[in-house]
């Protein structure tokens, strides 16, 4: 095992010579296969060093899922993005699933990085439909079927989830406030960040907060779940009527919203 | 308020003051800046005409540096989008208590762009649609609406940080500020400035009910400003009444349609004409545009610094009057233009009849002064 990730790390470095001096000479394809080559040995390099991290801890940690992971996950910002999003189970914003995957996952990443890995998908997915198992896509504006702004969601998501009417900020709020408390009540001791995170959602629901500042999942889960009987039946209604439009839709459109409004009004507005 | 039609006498006459550059169009802080000094007819009528008064006082050599702050727009920017996220959550709790929103109360409408078109005329009608319609449910917080009020017979585009629409049909401007309110107080200019601004957005609201057909007095003059709370980044809220700021702002905006009376009494050759050459650099003397500019009467406040792109000129040129020193200054020494004059008085100058008043006050807060700092005026 050393020894491999030793010959890995000769492999990386010539290979990182073969990339300046391809460069310097000015010949760019070939700069690019070599820098994919690196790419691809720099990537078995974690990999062996993962391993050899895991054989070496043995078998006294076998559930080193629940230990908590150092800083900077190894996994792609893809995968961890589909993390905290399939804990939340409803469209959010690239700062909350940041928080998020802080909070139970251990790391985190800025959230410029997640914005341009919604272009990423939309890309990949324009040039091989469904090569995917899931693609990190759009929420749709429930009444132009657009892109709705700042908010990612998981393709395979059902459309009604995945629509934004009116109501649907404050319905997909509580029910974010009502999985967060729900996986910290899963963890025998929750993190600060996790329970700073519950605070912050118990803070703007009405019944949520305990007379001495603090939050128990439990209360927020209820107080939650209380408001949202009030808006449920109606959101519900106002998605199941935008998805049904969004079926009509072709499939880059239905996850990555639809431009023909966009592209209408600015030809009516140059005529 | 009225438009002017093309061919109206003060309109042309606005267009030779502007001379052959494009007009600037207002926005909800020159309109709240006209406002702040309505005496100062040079302000008025160079807004009136759209004059870029940047680009006339840097070629007058008088350039201000103006403009917000970029750190001061973050910051802003950063705190705005943590009061409306998660659905305005922060905003909800807020709003809830301050305008007694209903639980049910919580449709969110983002108008920032519709469809993922930006394009203002747009954003306006789906405003006026989303405000006036009949088959709107749901719809309790408006994200950055596209309003428009006719300043001077052009339209001027506002975009108010939220209105908050009540389900009984009453609506309130919510206006977003990041500066801190520490233990119940703000700045006053600051909370000032933000009512001013409000009370533009009121205006500009009523007029699109009328213009609709709905009734304008569901605007409600009890608008609301949300601020970071002490010194941390909670927010707070505050009911501010705009009564007033209306009041002077309707008058304001009735002197700018009315402004060909203002225009009758200078020559009908002034004109702040750039005279620029193709590459829109400016030819005109400066002497020539100095001299025109100071046709027009300034009413110079310290306040101008932080309202208006000609405050450099207009302070240069009120140097040695009580008003540079300030409004209360000029309120205590009524009728004494210069502070010369009031010094003379103060050493013991023999003052005019009308002047004995004043005159017997200055000589005492002379005296006064010299006993306790042993200095003479």
């Amino acid at each position: 095992m050393a020894e491999t990730i030793e010959a890995l790390e000769r492999r990386i470095d010539e290979l990182r010579v073969k990339v300046r001096e391809a460069m310097l000479s000015g010949e760019r394809a070939l700069a690019s296969a070599h820098r994919a080559s690196l790419k691809q040995a720099e990537q078995a390099w974690e990999d062996a060093v993962a391993e050899a991290a895991a054989a070496r801890s043995g078998p006294e940690a076998p559930a080193s899922a629940h230990r908590p992971l150092p800083a900077g996950s190894l996994l792609p910002l893809r995968e961890q993005v589909y993390e905290a999003l399939s804990l939340l189970q409803v469209p959010a914003a690239p700062k909350l699933i940041a928080t998020v995957h802080e909070a139970f996952f251990g790391s985190t990443f800025p959230t410029t990085r997640v914005t341009s890995l919604k272009r990423d998908e939309e890309r990949s997915f324009r040039t091989a439909p469904f090569a995917r198992p899931y693609y990190i896509c759009a929420a749709l504006s429930a009444d132009y079927l657009s892109q709705s702004r700042g908010l990612l969601a998981i393709s395979t998501w059902p459309l009604e989830l995945r629509v934004i009417g009116s109501l649907s900020p404050r319905v997909d709020f509580l029910t974010e406030a009502i999985r967060v408390a729900e996986a910290i009540e899963r963890i025998p001791e929750p993190p600060t960040a996790a329970r700073r995170l519950l605070e912050r959602f118990a803070a703007s629901i009405p019944g949520a907060s305990g007379s001495g500042g603090g939050a128990r999942p439990a209360a927020v889960r209820e107080a939650a779940a209380a408001e949202l009987t009030v808006h449920a039946d109606a959101d519900a209604k106002a998605r199941r009527a935008a998805a049904e439009r969004a079926r009509a839709l072709d499939g880059a459109e239905q996850l990555f919203g639809t431009t023909v409004f966009r592209e209408m009004a600015g030809k009516a507005a140059v005529e | 308020m009225t438009g002017f039609q093309p061919g109206n006498p003060g309109r042309s006459g606005l267009d030779r003051l502007r001379g052959r550059a494009l007009p600037k169009n207002h926005d909800a802080r020159t309109i709240s800046a006209l406002a702040a000094n309505p005496g100062c007819a040079r302000r008025a009528l160079l807004d009136a005409a759209g004059v870029d008064k940047q680009a006339v006082a840097a070629h007058v050599g008088y350039a201000a540096p103006f403009g917000q702050s970029q750190f001061a727009i973050a910051r802003g920017n950063a705190f705005e989008a943590q009061v409306k996220e998660g659905g305005g959550a922060q905003l909800l709790t807020l709003l809830r208590e301050h305008i007694d929103l209903d639980v049910s109360e919580v449709g969110y409408a983002d108008l920032n762009d519709i469809g993922g078109n930006e394009q203002r005329e747009l954003r306006h009608r789906h405003t006026v649609h989303v405000l006036t319609g009949a088959d709107q449910p749901g719809r309790t917080l408006l994200d950055h609406p596209l309003l428009r009020l006719r300043v001077g017979g052009r339209p001027a585009y506002l975009e108010p940080d939220l209105i908050a629409l009540r389900l009984d049909g009453t609506i309130h401007v919510i206006e977003i500020k990041s500066f801190a309110v520490i233990d119940g107080q703000a700045d006053g200019s600051k909370v000032a400035a933000a009512a001013i601004q409000s009370a533009v957005y009121v205006r500009a609201l009523r007029d699109l009910m009328a213009e609709a057909g709905a009734d304008p007095t569901a605007v409600s003059h009890r608008t609301v400003l949300v601020a970071p709370k002490d010194f941390s980044s909670q927010p707070t809220a505050t009911s501010l009444d705009v009564r007033k700021q209306l009041g002077v702002l309707d008058r304001q905006l009735s002197r700018i349609a009315s402004i060909e009376d203002l225009l009758a009494r200078y020559p009908r050759t002034l004109t702040f004409d750039l005279d620029p050459d193709d590459k829109d650099r400016p030819r005109r003397p400066k002497a020539e545009l100095t001299a025109a500019i100071k046709q027009v009467t300034a009413n110079y406040a310290p306040e101008c610094l932080a309202t208006c792109e000609l405050c450099f000129l207009c302070r240069e040129e009120a140097a040695g009057t009580t008003g540079a020193l300030g409004k209360p200054v000029r309120e205590d020494l009524g009728g004494i233009e210069y502070t010369a004059a009031a010094l003379s008085l103060a050493r013991g100058q023999l003052p005019t009849p009308e002047r004995a008043e004043i005159a017997a006050q200055l000589l005492r807060a002379a005296q006064l002064r010299e006993q306790v700092l042993g200095e003479e005026v």
